[in-house]
């Protein structure tokens, strides 16, 4: 039964929604700074050098995009997993009275 | 006064939406909200376009690796400034989160602005709250389809050039633009100003205040700043309560009722949809909606204004308001340090810098004339924003003779020189290595000079010596002599 209180509040946002937003979100944060740390001190040239000019490894630009999309991917497999397992967890472990993690 | 109620009861019916339609406002603080917005806009838009010494004033150039920030010239190697620039902005936010609260999310951060900018232009095209929800709830017409497709159109293009200024922030604008004129942007160029106008377009199209209700981290970790003389917006309830609808001229008072007339305005102000009279609450972006929507109120119902104010815990509890406590003493002397160092590190920081490495294929080589030599590849970097020519010499090594090719290497302005640097010296009392210094002086500028130190190999002066050595094993036979 909605209540004249609920109508006025925004509606929430699904778990799912939700997980789906702060996982994207907080590895795209986290991907900005480790894109700058590692291509302060790494430039994609001198990495190329290395590597013997690799067909894949595209010019400088292009080494950065693919930096920073490689960082996003990896940690939002971090924060994906971390999300998953939080919330698994909180079903698995609950009592009969129910959730007892809050 | 009743046309308030009467307006408010008819909007009460569309309340209950999947999507929050916050009410547009009017007052001082919706004023200073949109100074505010315009301003910082104004500077992300325009601040691009702005040429100094013969280039942007601010410019990332991430294909060059250098870094243009108001007449200086940063390069990687001084990527420890950008790091305490980054520690400064956080503990300005830390600053400002204890003496203002949310100051930040309701007038700077990007997320509000941006949605700010949106929203108006929803409005033009869509009307005001009530039309905007009865425009959505209506089936398609031509006047439907039209207004949506202005909205679009204004949202696009906006995010289009957001994206665009963003780029141009990393690329030279001007050359951008040029290259966008003549459909010939580089693929990296091209994706970067569609993928930052994406998430414009749907960070401030739709997302808006949910980015700070579900995804801002700030958001969760600002209360940490809080204490009870933090200025929060706040509803006087003791004022306030009981609420209710009151007839026209009757003394509420008598009826026992406080001040607010339940009208509903301050959330439907809000644009994270929460009700502002149940207390403080993470959501709460500091925005001052409510507050000017509250006062519009109060002035029409001729009650005093404030019953939802700018206040501090402090003060609704009636204790005086400190400004300064530790909490805002240390994060401001923290400050203040950081931002002095700053200012002195980056008006004295080197405008050149040597790297200096051995050559790897040999240790040393012993000459004709029965001198020492050995050679070092430098790296010459040139952080001054004019060329210079720089001539080597070396300290703590007697009688030490440098020869570079050329002489005198030129280095332009921002840039990174490499040159083979030759040091021979006469044998030394003891043999191996040796501590010396590397110094680069600009000619035209002796105050410019970089310092390195180095390895120098050198055979003992009584060492039997009867071949050069190329590489480290010999080094090491000789050395056993």
């Amino acid at each position: 039964m909605a209540t004249p209180e609920d109508e006025l509040s925004a509606v929430q946002w699904s778990r799912l929604r939700e997980d789906i937003a702060v996982v994207t979100w907080s590895s795209f944060l986290v991907a900005c700074i480790a894109t700058m740390l590692f291509f302060a001190f790494i430039d994609p040239i001198v990495l190329a050098d290395a590597l013997n000019h690799p067909g894949w490894l595209p010019n400088r630009m292009g080494s950065y995009a693919l930096g920073f999309f490689l960082f996003w991917l990896i940690a939002a497999s971090a924060a994906a997993l971390t999300a998953y397992m939080l919330d698994t967890s909180r079903e698995h472990f609950s009592t009969p009275q129910g959730n007892n993690r809050e | 006064m009743s046309s308030v109620v009467e307006h408010v009861a008819s909007d009460a019916l569309y309340v209950a939406q999947q999507k929050v339609y916050p009410r547009e406002v009017t007052g001082r603080f919706r004023r200073l909200r949109t100074i505010a917005a315009t301003s910082l806009l104004g500077i992300f838009y325009g601040m691009a376009w702005l040429q100094w010494q013969g280039h942007q004033v601010v410019l990332f150039d991430l294909p060059a690796r250098k870094f243009y920030i108001f007449g200086l010239t940063f390069l990687p190697q001084d990527f420890f400034f950008l790091t305490w620039l980054l520690i400064l902005a956080a503990l300005s936010l830390f600053f400002v989160t204890a003496l203002a609260g949310r100051l930040w999310c309701g007038y700077a951060c990007p997320q509000t602005v941006w949605t700010d900018a949106f929203v108006w232009l929803e409005r033009i095209t869509e009307g005001k709250r009530a039309q905007r929800m009865k425009l959505d709830k209506a089936p398609w017409s031509v006047n439907k389809a039209w207004r949506k497709t202005a909205k679009q159109i204004l949202w696009i293009s906006l995010a289009l050039y957001t994206g665009f200024t963003f780029v141009g922030y990393f690329t030279p604008i001007r050359l951008l633009l040029a290259e966008i004129i003549h459909v010939d942007t580089g693929p990296w160029e091209t994706f970067w100003v569609l993928f930052y106008g994406a998430a414009t377009y749907g960070n401030a199209g739709y997302l808006r205040e949910q980015v700070c209700k579900y995804m801002c981290p700030y958001a969760r970790f600002q209360s940490a700043m809080f204490d009870k003389h933090t200025l929060i917006i706040t509803y006087d309830a003791d004022r306030g309560e009981p609420r209710g609808s009151r007839g026209r001229g009757l003394g509420y008072k008598a009826e026992g009722l406080g001040d607010c007339i339940d009208c509903t305005l301050c959330v439907q102000a809000c644009p994270t949809g929460i009700d502002i009279r149940k207390g403080l609450q993470y959501e709460c972006i500091a925005c001052a909606a409510c507050i000017d929507a509250c006062d519009s109120v109060m002035d029409k119902m001729k009650y005093q204004r404030g019953l939802v104010r700018y206040s501090t815990q402090a003060a609704v509890e009636g204790n005086a308001p400190h400004v300064l406590r530790p909490r805002t003493l240390i994060y401001g002397l923290i400050l203040g340090a950081l931002f002095v160092g700053f200012v002195y590190a980056i008006t004295h920081r080197d405008l050149v810098q040597t790297d200096v490495l051995r050559d790897r294929n040999a240790l040393y080589r012993e000459l004709d004339d029965g001198r020492i030599e050995n050679v070092y590849a430098v790296r010459v970097i040139n952080k001054d924003d004019r060329p210079h020519d720089f001539r080597f010499s070396v300290e703590q090594l007697p009688n030490a003779q440098v020869e570079s090719d050329p002489v005198l290497v030129h280095v332009a302005a921002a840039t990174v020189a490499s040159v083979a640097l030759r040091v021979s010296a006469a044998p030394l009392a003891n043999g191996g290595g040796h501590d010396i210094r590397i110094i680069a002086t600009a000619s035209d500028a002796p105050q410019l000079r970089a310092v390195s130190k180095a390895r120098f190999f050198s055979l003992a002066v009584d060492a039997e010596h009867t071949r050069g050595s190329d590489d480290f094993g010999d080094f090491h036979e000789q050395r056993r002599h």
